[in-house]
């Protein structure tokens, strides 16, 4: 991530944390903004941990999937139809199912719609259209088809599959472990194989400069194709995280478009480099959490709801702004 | 080797991290169950006034729905019951506005007013609500949710009313245009069934045209206006795009037919000014000013004098004839969409449509 600049520091504990400072720093704002928001409201407990926790998980999950593939140099605007496609068929086909089969349903969502979005990226490699042109109009395809299986909001699922995801088996008012782990754990994992397996590292060296990765005998197509695949997984996840939150299906547009604008803020906004090949995986879920936790803290603020809109928007340019300003100081020093 | 051990330092960083959430979560969570128990104590005792009240609305920048948070927050004033009302107001679907919902239990609100977006899918949360002693209603659209209150404008007998006055009017034949809404909404689907209703009743007028403006002022326009430049109609009945249907006419330079529309200020102004050119019509109301009705059904729930679980509003008719009526409703400072039914005895106490335009609750 910042391999090419100098480090200033010798020690490898220091060094470790000056490498990874914008992961520290958007964590470090996230618990900020978390005992802010504990002091703006007159009781701060499990339900509220548990109320954050899963009401982040769609946009947790769809931000990890745009992060991977933006790290391997591309940008996917149908994350938020594929979440609307995974959300609708799931809340139609796990309606009434035991939890078995509900499970089952699951894994065999994710599957698909890690081959549905392997094969958007092969398109990409293979047509040499841009992305956001091939990602675009696939979006109106998974967008049109979620309305084609559930044209108005319906469906339901099993309360185990609920429980996973929030803790408690009607969506609400459970223990936090359950959403806190699926919040962690996927995030975790997703960054640690990314920096520590070849496949991980091809995806930065594919994103990082093409033509170089190509040269080095790295397989760029492989590269591309595997980081769609798990964009897919985890826009898959994300609509399963929906249905277990709100129990219903909702083919709504609008609602996938809002979806994928927030993954690619809570992207940007965890330093990873839209120009690809740049950036820490687990920032994305202090960012995801964030950009969650902005509207009820601005509630709480007393900030008029029609304003907070653009306080939101203030915010992540100021963050940025910060951020920019950080590693051009950094550049200059080196 | 060297890369090897960054990235282990890095990744038990992570985890110290990750501990560290948990860490922050578990003291914190310790005090929190003495308020919990005070909240549902404070259920049974009622209070006497200065309460908080939420409202969550997931469709921003639609006329309708910001009258009826201003209704809400005009009534609050009005009331001198309420010290504050938070408004969550954004666009959405369920997920957001169970957020929403969870955000306003957690700044500890009295009662919650909410349009919902979806029948069953709130009912968790509004459940949860409940159980900590918070008042909840959902107005305009039901929930089935145990133990919230229920307001909305009966949508059946909105078009059946309208119905049976324009087959009455037309004197039982004759061929009417039914201009609809959205396909598929459930208000939509039940204006319909109450328009067939009424149309049961009337054997001898047949329904010419049936189109859905998709409530968008410019689409039902040109819809009219294709209609009554081809084709020979004795008669329109319009889910509430109203006025653009009369000025077609004017446009077209074509006599008016008898024309039903909904409250709005525009179609009351042409309903006063365009009788002497031959407009007979009737104005059907379907007020937002229903967020004003929550609101004081949650003060009595709130006061403790049990209101009813479920409030059905009927709506009330105003046609040419009835120039008074019509006169107090028309607001001539207000725009042609205003809905100008505002005042629902006896729910509401605010002073008409000046009050609701002001949009200021208490402290703003």
């Amino acid at each position: 991530m910042t391999n090419r600049l100098a480090v200033p520091f010798h020690h490898p504990l220091l060094r470790t944390l000056w490498r990874n400072s914008w992961v520290l720093g958007v964590w470090l704002l996230l618990f900020g903004l978390l005992i802010w928001y504990s002091t703006l409201i007159p009781v701060f407990g499990p339900f509220q941990i548990a109320s954050i926790t899963k009401n982040s998980l769609p946009l947790v999950y769809l931000a990890i999937g745009q992060a991977i593939i933006v790290v391997a140099g591309g940008i996917d605007l149908s994350l938020g139809a594929l979440l609307l496609l995974s959300n609708v068929v799931a809340a139609r086909c796990m309606e009434g199912q035991p939890a078995g089969v509900v499970a089952a349903i699951g894994v065999a969502l994710v599957a698909a719609m890690a081959l549905l979005n392997a094969f958007t990226g092969l398109l990409i490699h293979r047509s040499g259209v841009p992305d956001i042109v091939v990602t675009l109009a696939t979006s109106y395809i998974w967008s049109g088809l979620a309305l084609w299986i559930l044209p108005s909001p319906g469906g339901g699922t099993a309360p185990e599959m609920r429980w996973l995801f929030t803790g408690s088996p009607s969506g609400i008012g459970g223990s936090y472990w359950p959403p806190l782990l699926m919040i962690l754990v996927p995030g975790m994992l997703v960054a640690l194989w990314a920096r520590n397996t070849r496949p991980g590292l091809t995806l930065y060296a594919a994103g990082s400069n093409r033509t170089a990765a190509q040269l080095a005998g790295l397989d760029v197509r492989r590269a591309k194709i595997l980081a769609y695949a798990l964009g897919g997984s985890m826009a898959a996840a994300a609509g399963l995280a929906t249905v277990a939150i709100t129990g219903t299906g909702d083919p709504r547009f609008a609602v996938g478009a809002s979806a994928t604008l927030n993954s690619v803020a809570a992207v940007v906004l965890g330093g990873i480099a839209l120009t690809g090949g740049v950036g820490n995986l687990f920032s994305v879920v202090a960012t995801g959490v964030t950009l969650i936790m902005l509207n009820p803290i601005l509630i709480a603020m007393g900030v008029n709801s029609n304003n907070a809109q653009v306080l939101q928007g203030v915010l992540i340019a100021g963050v940025m702004m910060v951020g920019g300003l950080s590693t051009f100081l950094r550049e200059r020093r080196s | 080797m060297k890369h090897r051990s960054r990235t282990t330092v890095g990744g038990l960083l992570l985890l110290i991290l990750a501990l560290l959430v948990a860490g922050c979560a578990a003291p914190v969570s310790a005090p929190s169950a003495a308020p919990a128990a005070d909240a549902a104590a404070t259920e049974a005792p009622a209070q006497e006034g200065g309460f908080t009240i939420g409202v969550s609305n997931t469709l921003v920048g639609n006329g309708w729905r910001e009258q009826m948070i201003c209704a809400i927050k005009a009534e609050a004033t009005a009331s001198g019951l309420v010290d504050q009302v938070i408004v969550v107001n954004r666009n959405g679907g369920p997920t957001e506005q169970i957020a929403d919902l969870e955000g306003l239990i957690s700044q500890g609100v009295d009662a919650i007013i909410l349009n919902p977006t979806d029948r069953e899918g709130l009912n968790a949360v509004i459940e949860a609500a409940i159980a900590q002693g918070i008042v909840v209603v959902a107005v305009d659209q039901a929930v089935t949710a145990e133990g919230a209150y229920v307001v909305t404008n009966d949508q059946v007998a909105y078009a059946r009313i309208g119905a049976e006055w324009l087959f009455e009017t037309l004197g039982g034949q004759g061929q009417v245009v039914e201009m609809r809404g959205i396909d598929g909404v459930p208000a939509d689907t039940d204006r319909h069934a109450g328009f067939q209703e009424a149309l049961a009743k009337y054997p001898d007028i047949v329904v010419s045209a049936e189109t859905f403006t998709g409530w968008d002022p410019s689409t039902g326009a040109q819809q009219a206006l294709d209609l009554i430049t081809t084709t020979d109609i004795d008669g329109i009945w319009t889910s509430g795009i109203d006025y653009p249907v009369v000025e077609q006419f004017q446009t077209a330079n074509v006599p008016f037919v008898p024309i039903v529309g909904a409250d709005n200020n525009g179609f009351v102004q042409q309903l006063l000014e365009l009788a002497d050119d031959g407009l007979v019509g009737a104005a059907v109301t379907n007020p937002p000013a229903i967020g004003a009705v929550g609101l004081a059904i949650a003060l009595d729930a709130l006061t403790g004098q049990n209101p009813e679980q479920v409030t059905l509003l009927t709506p009330a008719l105003f046609d040419t004839s009835n120039v008074e009526g019509l006169q107090g409703l028309y607001a001539p400072d207000q725009q042609v969409g205003w809905s100008t039914y505002v005042n629902i005895p006896p729910y509401t106490s605010y002073s008409g449509s000046a009050d609701v335009s002001a949009c200021k609750a208490p402290g703003e």
